[in-house]
């Protein structure tokens, strides 16, 4: 109902939506941003001490020799065991934010809205429940992109060509996980799984729970079954070999055939870790389409 | 623009397969720019008639139309306050009505939202976790007239409200409606508050409409009769008729006059709404298809 002659405000512009989103979740979007700035730092940190923690980490000799320094000297810098430490805590967060936006998602993001009434209040506002639940979606979807792209990147780097006795071989599922797009899937799936379950359970608290269990499911699943998502290499030859360094071994097998012995070996060679990210980020990336379509259609039916 | 406010025919809302339906079979209508009395005993389906008018529930049964379309269609020109009042508690009543803002950029009334909160010397700045019932009550006021709706719908809106509150709050909603026709639908036990400021009334039970009408003309329709028990009532519908020792008291709905001995007096809001709850098997009176038809 406008009147002649008033210029309409364009419905189509979802800024009020966005700002109504960012300012009922702005805890959140807080913990959120500072959990980011004390990871970058961290990382930022974490990478200034690489040459220390290589140096305490070289061959040494006792005496020493004019290649080598003394074990004594090496013994003594303590960078190493902190940058070890230090990257495998962080690379740990970074793998597990799937977890608590699932929490979030489906404890405060719907399941609080539903269970106190106030996503009826937003409904009977000028904007159709499929528009807000859009909004709740694209919005932490945009900044968990940013945020967890951003970081993974940062942690790329951060870790360079590091050692990976050191910092851990990329396929540590921790470090497979926080150095490539599968870190960004897992956070949307996340969300998709936890808005899903607010709208299922309409109440915060069990929401929190199922949105939790699910995604811890679906993360040990991928984890356990991630060396099956792209075909191995299999190399087979007459006597013992040893596999290239950094190399994912799957399955190792010393047969005598006819009296020579025959080693067979399975494994994802290093170049595997893009097709291995693919299809992870791809299956994870398919779940949370399922969820949120689940969640419209939820939504749809409900409502008139 | 049309002048009826909401339509319902045979609508029915079942909440599960085994339970009694909460709405069964209500027809009615209301006309534009009233201020109707949603009334009923616990349960009798008034806050699930608010829901489905206000597009937040499926019929299961039958339909509901409002001003002129389904209520989802509706959405922009209605405003709807719940029984609980929901609202963000960690925002301030400034957050809260800046919310309404953003939500309906085409209608949003800033004036109108803030001289509401103004009234109850509410500090803007206020979280509203730490507002009193009644004082959240007058933000969701202020948040559902903000938006300029020409169709308020409210849930138990004064429950929670002193009386003092209560009284300046239904003031300002009365003066606000009167101001722009806007209709106001308001459900309530308290059939006391309504009397002065409603001119429709629906009268809900067990989930089925049991009067519907203009005010005046319900009551009208009835008179409370007055004589010695044994009296004949006659012809007349007999809504409830209480004999205490040798005097007869019933409320009936007169075809034609009274006979002789008896005394008929026009009844009050409450003793016809109070008659009909203690009689639930008195047959329903609809005086609004009539009003349909012309």
């Amino acid at each position: 109902m406008t009147a002649p002659g008033t210029a309409p405000a364009p419905a189509g512009r979802p800024g009020g939506l966005v700002r109504t989103v960012a300012r009922t979740h702005r805890t959140a979007l807080a913990l959120a941003l500072l959990v980011l700035a004390a990871a970058t730092a961290a990382l930022v940190w974490l990478h200034s001490l690489t040459d220390e923690a290589r140096a305490g980490h070289s061959a040494c000799a006792t005496p020493p020799t004019d290649r080598l320094p003394s074990c004594a000297a090496v013994d003594a810098i303590t960078a190493d065991d902190t940058y070890t430490s230090g990257l495998s805590v962080t690379v740990t967060l970074l793998s597990w934010v799937m977890f608590p936006v699932a929490a979030w998602a489906g404890g405060a993001l719907t399941g609080r809205e539903l269970e106190s009434g106030t996503a009826r209040l937003a409904w009977t506002q000028s904007v159709t429940p499929a528009r807000w639940l859009a909004a709740k979606l694209a919005v932490p979807a945009a900044l968990l992109t940013a945020g967890t792209g951003g970081l993974v990147l940062v942690n790329v780097w951060a870790r360079g060509d590091a050692d990976p006795d050191l910092a851990g071989d990329w396929y540590y599922p921790d470090v497979f996980v926080s150095t490539g797009p599968v870190a960004v899937a897992y956070a949307l799936a996340g969300l998709a799984l936890g808005a899903l379950a607010g709208l299922v359970w309409r109440r915060a608290l069990p929401a929190a729970g199922v949105a939790l269990a699910a995604s811890l499911l679906l993360h040990t699943f991928l984890e356990r079954h991630r060396e099956d998502l792209w075909p191995p290499v299999t190399r087979t030859e007459a006597g013992s070999f040893e596999l290239p360094r950094s190399a994912l071994q799957v399955a190792w097998a010393d047969s005598p055939v006819n009296g020579v012995p025959l080693t067979r070996a399975t494994f994802h060679p290093e170049s595997h870790f893009w097709p291995l990210q693919y299809v992870e980020s791809g299956l994870l990336l398919a779940v949370a389409a399922v969820a949120t379509a689940g969640a419209f259609v939820l939504l749809a039916r409900r409502l008139p | 623009m049309t002048d009826t406010a909401i339509e319902a025919a045979a609508l029915g809302r079942r909440f599960g397969r085994r339970r009694r339906p909460a709405l069964d079979g209500c027809s009615f209508r209301l006309p534009a720019g009233r201020v109707c009395a949603v009334v009923g005993p616990n349960g009798a389906g008034k806050s699930t008639l608010l829901a489905l008018a206000a597009g937040l529930l499926r019929p299961t049964d039958g339909s509901i139309t409002v001003l002129g379309q389904a209520p989802a269609a509706s959405r922009e020109r209605l405003a709807y306050v719940a029984q609980n009042k929901p609202l963000h508690p960690q925002l301030t009543v400034t957050g809260t009505l800046r919310l309404g803002r953003d939500l309906n950029p085409r209608r949003w009334d800033a004036g109108a939202a803030e001289r509401i909160v103004a009234e109850g010397d509410l500090d803007p700045g206020a979280r509203i976790r730490s507002l009193s019932g009644g004082q959240r009550t007058r933000v969701a006021l202020a948040l559902a007239l903000g938006k300029r709706p020409e169709l308020l719908l409210l849930d138990e809106p004064m429950a929670d409200l002193d009386p003092l509150a209560r009284h300046q709050l239904m003031a300002t909603l009365m003066a606000d409606a009167a101001d722009r026709g806007t209709t106001v639908v308001m459900s309530s036990h308290v059939v006391a508050e309504l009397e002065g400021s409603c001119d429709h009334l629906l009268l809900l039970g067990g989930g089925r409409v049991r009067l519907a009408g203009p005010l005046d003309d319900l009551l009208a329709a009835h008179t409370l009769v007055t004589g010695r028990a044994g009296d004949p009532l006659g012809p007349h519908t007999v809504v409830e008729s209480r004999t205490t020792g040798r005097q007869l008291t019933a409320l009936v709905r007169p075809t034609g006059p009274l006979g002789d001995g008896v005394q008929g007096d026009r009844p009050s809001l409450e003793e016809v709404v109070l008659a009909h709850l203690r009689s639930p098997d008195a047959p329903p009176l609809l005086l609004d298809a009539r009003e349909a038809a012309v």
